[in-house]
């Protein structure tokens, strides 16, 4: 009986958006970086997307299953986990790993809090974290992209021993550690805005995640909240550290273009359920993104922070949505 | 549980210790044990004789005085009676099994504030007489030695690819097909192996009961 | 007065009799098997130093008042030994503790007859995070070979280096840091200090 009538979460926002909708968004404003990523990694990129897309809604469909729910594979939200997760991994992951990240992600990062709009964590990046943990040789392994590469065969599935390439990331902490030049990471960034560097999937290309992102401002289904806080307070503190030393330490482009920042400030801290609610609230939680991956980046063991950064804020999200509490209408407006 | 004026079959017990009122799937008592030492199956075995000695050996003894404690100085009683017993079995380990002691470290001590041994003590042992005290002691330890081995052998499988020293899986690295899953062997696997396992059990004890 | 005596007694007695029985069982399993413990000890220390010399049959005699200043004023003993193999003197070993990153961490280290020279180290405990600072368990490993045939001492950590070279400056671990800087401390603190000490009372006047 209670099934005809639709309960959905707060905020009710008079809009005609949905679930599917929103998702929908997302996976046309993933397309540029998929492409991206099946340009550069070829055969690596379709496997992976297809291993990950397909065991994400599977696991989402079993989980139903047993807790005899209704399906909800038809919000897609299965499929954009699996394709950020995908996105997030190294090209050359074997897929029987981009499986068991999935599996993760969907049963133990959403479908045990209860589903959808329950979940603390970003489901994809527990699936990342995950996989960090279990297989870390595999996962920063990383692959030069096909055109610089002329042996890496095409789309095949028969692939040849991987040519492998420390990422501008992995250049930028062997500087910081003093064996390595800043400069040759400084001078990649062209590269690392087109895409033509080793790293994850989707993060390799700049260009393409850019594209996508403003095709969500544009289209609303972000807001312009968490991507400018988080960019705001990585670029400060990049420029912190590269005004102090630039012998140690490479330039604000380098971190905003290199690596997972992208990806992570359009795609990741902004899943709708993991972020704070209200406009202050995102901004805070923009800030303490961009802040904790710099501080990852930079003092840290780790090249990368983005994925960190996302959960250990994921946590801190009730906490800032209490301070920021949506007044009601009537009330004093919000801030 | 054993309530004050139940008079309870050994059969019951023993039911209930392994199974009905399993420590970790039914009761949920000791969790600290079983998330920290279930990484190899070996270090389980010995977490749980040693929980095995403690429960039977100070269910015997509160049961024995069970008619002279004091209802206010009870606790003090079961503390007092249960840190002999781990002191003891920490010395045994220390003595005759000195690499397991040091690798279970600081756990066999805590034994003395292991929940399920003062539940025991007070549900069981401070009511029932001396047969059935002991019974309860070795079945309830018996039931978490069994529930933290199949916890530890999961883990220690999948983190390492092998069981008690033997190759369960063959490993990647010599010739196999297995790559091991490290994260197994973090907290993080003892969490979600744990979760993952009372689900399973809360799943079938419910399906049982229709 | 003696109302609540009584009252005392009659409430605890069941207690204070159980903690004499309950002492007594304790007092009696710890004669019966603290030998052993102290033995397994023994026997750790002995294997790992063994290891350390690399030679066969070598025996251990305890070496007495050594011992470190703290800054506590009482000073420390020392457990120093000296390596034994058909008689003659073939080095020193000696426990150190110090803390790391995750507990503490005491170590064996092995000595040349007329310590001067580190011949390696291994760890009696250890619990530093297992991949990064658990490395230094490793025996010829990256880091403890940085000590074989180093002089004993000080030594200096730095993130950038040969690790090849062996001299006083000890490459980190990467990931590690303060593990290995531990590790550094602790053979300040200890090496120089028992040379010193072991000179002063002419233990090393003729490399016996």
């Amino acid at each position: 009986m209670l099934s005809k009538i639709t309960v959905s979460h707060a905020p009710h926002i008079a809009k005609s958006y949905s679930t599917q909708s929103i998702m929908l968004d997302v996976i046309l404003a993933l397309c540029p970086a998929m492409l991206a990523g099946m340009w550069f990694f070829r055969h690596y990129a379709v496997v992976l997307l297809v291993a990950c897309i397909g065991s994400c809604m599977l696991t989402e469909w079993a989980c139903n299953w047993i807790r005899r729910k209704s399906n909800t594979l038809d919000d897609f939200s299965a499929i954009v986990t699996g394709i950020l997760l995908a996105m997030s991994l190294p090209p050359a992951l074997p897929f029987w790993a981009g499986i068991i990240g999935s599996v993760f992600a969907i049963a133990v990062g959403k479908m045990v809090f209860g589903g959808l709009g329950c979940n603390v964590f970003n489901p994809a990046m527990i699936g990342r974290a995950f996989l960090t943990a279990s297989f870390g040789t595999l996962m920063t392994t990383w692959t030069v992209p096909a055109p610089l590469d002329a042996q890496m065969p095409a789309l095949r599935p028969d692939s040849t021993v991987a040519v492998t390439q420390a990422t501008p990331l992995a250049w930028s902490k062997e500087a910081i550690k003093g064996k390595a030049e800043p400069s040759v990471v400084v001078a990649q960034r062209g590269d690392a805005f087109i895409g033509r560097v080793g790293g994850c999937l989707g993060e390799t290309s700049a260009l393409a995640m850019l594209i996508g992102g403003v095709y969500l401002l544009i289209r609303g289904t972000i807001s312009w909240h968490i991507p400018v806080s988080v960019l705001l307070a990585a670029t400060i503190c990049a420029a912190i550290g590269w005004l102090i030393n630039p012998d140690r330490f490479v330039s604000p482009e380098v971190h905003i273009l290199a690596g997972g920042m992208l990806m992570g400030v359009f795609f990741i801290a902004t899943d709708p359920v993991t972020a704070p609610l209200t406009g202050k609230g995102m901004l805070i939680f923009g800030m303490g993104v961009g802040a904790l991956t710099m501080l990852i980046r930079m003092v840290g063991e780790y090249p990368e922070g983005v994925m960190y950064a996302v959960l250990i804020m994921n946590a801190f999200t009730p906490l800032i949505d209490r301070f920021c509490k949506r007044i009601p209408a009537g009330g004093k407006g919000n801030g | 549980m054993a309530n004050d004026a139940q008079t309870l079959s050994s059969a019951q017990v023993v039911w209930n210790g392994l199974f009905k009122e399993n420590p970790i799937f039914g009761l949920m008592l000791g969790m600290c044990p079983t998330l920290a030492v279930t990484t190899t199956l070996q270090a389980a075995l010995t977490m749980g004789g040693c929980v095995i000695f403690v429960l039977i050996c100070s269910n015997l003894m509160i049961s024995a005085m069970r008619r002279q404690l004091k209802p206010h100085l009870r606790i003090l009683m079961f503390t007092l009676t249960i840190a002999v017993f781990v002191t003891i079995a920490d010395q045994f380990l220390k003595a005759y099994q000195p690499e397991m002691s040091e690798y279970l470290g600081a756990y066999i001590p805590l034994i003395i504030v292991n929940c399920l041994i003062i539940c025991r003590a007070e549900a069981c042992a401070s009511k029932q007489g001396l047969r059935i005290s002991v019974i309860d002691g070795l079945a309830m330890g018996v039931g978490f030695t069994l529930s933290l081995s199949l916890l530890a052998g999961i883990r220690e499988i999948l983190a390492s690819g092998k069981l008690l020293g033997m190759t369960v899986l063959p490993l990647a690295e010599d010739g196999g097909w297995f790559v091991p899953w490290a994260g197994m062997g973090f907290p993080v696997g003892a969490f979600v192996t744990l979760g993952l396992l009372l689900g399973l059990v809360v799943h079938l004890t419910r399906k049982a009961k229709g | 007065m003696a109302n609540s005596i009584r009252l005392f007694v009659r409430e605890s007695w069941l207690l204070i009799v159980s903690s004499f029985l309950f002492g007594l069982l304790l007092a009696v399993t710890d004669a019966a098997w603290s030998p052993r413990i102290v033995q397994n000890e023994l026997n750790k220390f002995n294997k790992l130093a063994a290891a350390l010399f690399g030679k066969e049959g070598t025996t251990f005699e305890p070496i007495e008042g050594i011992s470190l200043n703290s800054s506590k004023g009482q000073p420390i003993p020392v457990d120093v030994r000296k390596a034994m193999l058909n008689g003659q003197c073939i080095g020193w070993a000696f426990m150190a503790e110090g803390s790391g990153f995750a507990g503490p961490i005491r170590l064996v280290v092995a000595a040349d007859a007329g310590f001067e020279k580190i011949l390696g180290f291994g760890t009696l405990v250890c619990n530093e995070t297992p991949g990064f600072g658990d490395k230094i368990k490793i025996r010829g490993g990256f880091y403890e070979k940085q000590y074989q045939g180093a002089p004993v001492g000080p030594f200096a950590l730095t993130k950038a280096g040969d690790p090849a070279a062996i001299d006083s400056t000890i490459v980190a671990i990467t990931g590690a840091t303060v593990t290995s800087d531990a590790v550094v401390a602790i053979f300040n603190r200890y090496a120089v200090a028992i040379q010193t000490q072991m000179k002063a009372k002419g233990l090393l006047s003729h490399g016996q």
